[in-house]
């Protein structure tokens, strides 16, 4: 039914020192289509997911065993090169981070430290993945300002155009519309749910109702454990473990 | 009960009150004392500010000639701050970004440095003019301009880094890690992103520096000795404005003593100079900083 799996997540273990935060999690996440990770607060949603893209490299005593299977390769193998996985990703986090440049640069930033050189490429791409983001009529005539200048929904699209500019294969979310408005938030959504006829989408959230509208793939993380995890409707319509039932009614966040 | 509760909001005002004059006085002490000092030093030099002052060096020796200027001075400092802050920039800007970027902020290796850095910057100017004589000596130099700016250039290291270090550890996490999710190497992500939001404060930090160099006369006691030539290379020594001060206050002769205010007056106004542009750039940097 689903397409191959371009993320195979193998028997993988996160540590924060002594602490087990993600418990022997097996999980194939399938190509274009949206992947929602669902469970309450410190369940390990947002561990999982920077696992993906080994942004849990940069903390301080982290330790993770296991395996993510990308393309065939193991991420964590030493010798991956790690900006070359993260190329693969592009990120939309929590709250929206722009980088501290003008709105033309933050998109920019990614395909030039990739070596796109050619001014007239980079504009074109910058151009491109601004309109892919539905950014670009609110931002043509004003590229050149600060990007901080934009509202909190226009920085988070920006912050997606800037991810896709890398033309990436995946599209990692970490409740990407909690910090926005309802309109932006249901502006985002509508984004990634154009972009999985292209993009392989994984995102993390805590809103079931979002969960409803945008997943394909559902996993449901409860205390580190990966609980249940399968297509979207199926889950929803008939969870199999008790934890899953009680989340989906509500009586555990 | 009432009246409890009546002298408990009382006493609770009096306090309120008591503070707040306390506050007021604090602040009209320290600002009666800079103008004091302001207004002393003009007062005393402005009389002595000349243009043939600014643009001749010392006729008949420093401390005995009653003409010419102090161009020696005001050069000889200039070439010495602007020299050692250049160097103390090549040391603290790197030494900054490996201990945000490289090292976890939290590292045992970051909490060591800093901790060094601190006791270096509470370290005495004349122990570092001590040092630098001690090294100068062993290497067999004199005291010239180049023992001078390797001096005073030690002296603002800790001040410079440790002003940079605090405003890069206020850069959030989520910032490094969207350069980084987008496959930058550290090496990007410093020059690219944190050098970028943190420039308002590193330019803080340079021109704190740059005033505590120019105005320390300990440092350059030994090290870059003192001359009434304007130096033409590393090797010569350099006169400069703290110690056109000291050295030419002291003597009988008001002609002399002219010298020392001016140069005085000179030194305020560089510092003044410095703090304004500073202020002017400062709002060219910030425009792009994500808050």
């Amino acid at each position: 039914m689903n397409g191959p799996a371009p993320i195979s997540i193998r028997d993988l273990s996160v540590f924060y020192g002594d602490l087990q935060v993600l418990k022997n999690i097996n999980l194939d996440i399938p190509a274009k289509r949206i992947t929602v990770i669902i469970g309450p607060s410190g369940c390990g949603k947002t561990t999982l997911l920077k696992s993906l893209n080994r942004l849990l490299d940069t903390a301080e005593s982290v330790r993770v065993q296991g395996e993510v299977v990308l393309d065939g390769e193991n991420i964590y193998d030493p010798r991956t090169e790690v900006t070359r996985i993260r190329k693969k990703m592009g990120l939309l986090s929590q709250k929206p981070q722009v980088l501290p440049m003008s709105i033309y640069e933050n998109v920019a930033y990614g395909p030039k430290i990739h070596g796109l050189k050619s001014k007239k490429d980079l504009a074109r791409r910058v151009e491109h993945y601004l309109k892919v983001a539905g950014l670009w009529d609110e931002v043509k005539d004003r590229l050149r300002e600060p990007a901080s200048s934009l509202s909190v929904g226009q920085q988070q699209r920006l912050c997606l155009a800037r991810g896709l500019a890398v033309e990436p294969e995946i599209i990692l979310g970490d409740e990407p519309t909690s910090a926005l408005d309802p309109q932006s938030s249901q502006n985002v959504e509508r984004r990634l749910i154009e972009l999985k006829q292209e993009y392989t989408v994984v995102v993390v959230t805590h809103i079931l109702r979002q969960a409803r509208r945008v997943a394909d793939y559902l996993a449901f993380l409860y205390l580190g454990e990966l609980v249940e995890h399968g297509p979207a409707a199926e889950v929803f319509a008939n969870p199999k473990d008790p934890r899953t039932r009680a989340y989906l009614t509500g009586e555990i966040s | 009960m009432n009246g409890v509760a009546n002298g408990h909001l009382g006493k609770r005002k009096r306090a309120d009150v008591f503070f707040r004059v306390l506050a007021t006085a604090a602040a009209a002490v320290v600002l009666l004392s800079l103008l004091l000092i302001l207004g002393t030093i003009l007062w005393k030099s402005v009389p002595a500010l000349s243009l043939s002052m600014l643009t001749h060096t010392p006729k008949g020796g420093f401390y005995l000639g009653k003409e010419g200027g102090i161009l020696n001075a005001i050069l000889g400092s200039l070439y010495l701050a602007v020299g050692a802050t250049v160097l103390a920039f090549l040391l603290s800007l790197p030494l900054a970004l490996y201990l945000n970027l490289y090292k976890g902020r939290a590292s045992k290796t970051a909490v060591w440095t800093r901790f060094f850095l601190d006791v270096l910057w509470g370290v005495p100017s004349i122990v570092y003019g001590v040092f630098g004589f001690v090294v100068m000596l062993a290497l067999g130099l004199r005291a010239s301009l180049l023992a001078g700016m390797l001096t005073v250039a030690l002296l603002e290291f800790p001040i410079m880094c440790r002003a940079i270090d605090e405003v890069m550890r206020l850069v959030p996490l989520e910032l490094k890690e969207a350069s980084d999710s987008l496959g930058a190497t550290r090496f990007e992500t410093a020059l690219k992103v944190m050098v970028r939001q943190c420039a308002p404060g590193i330019l803080t930090g340079v021109l704190l520096a740059f005033g505590r160099g120019i105005g320390d006369a300990a440092s350059v006691l030994f090290t870059a000795g003192f001359t009434d030539r304007i130096p033409s290379s590393l090797a010569d020594p350099a006169a400069t404005l703290p110690l056109a001060i000291f050295f030419q206050l002291g003597t009988p002769f008001p002609e002399v003593q002219q010298r020392a205010y001016a140069s005085a007056a000179v030194l305020t106004l560089i510092i003044l100079l410095i703090s304004l542009a500073g202020r002017a750039m400062s709002r060219k940097v910030t425009r792009h900083v994500v808050r």
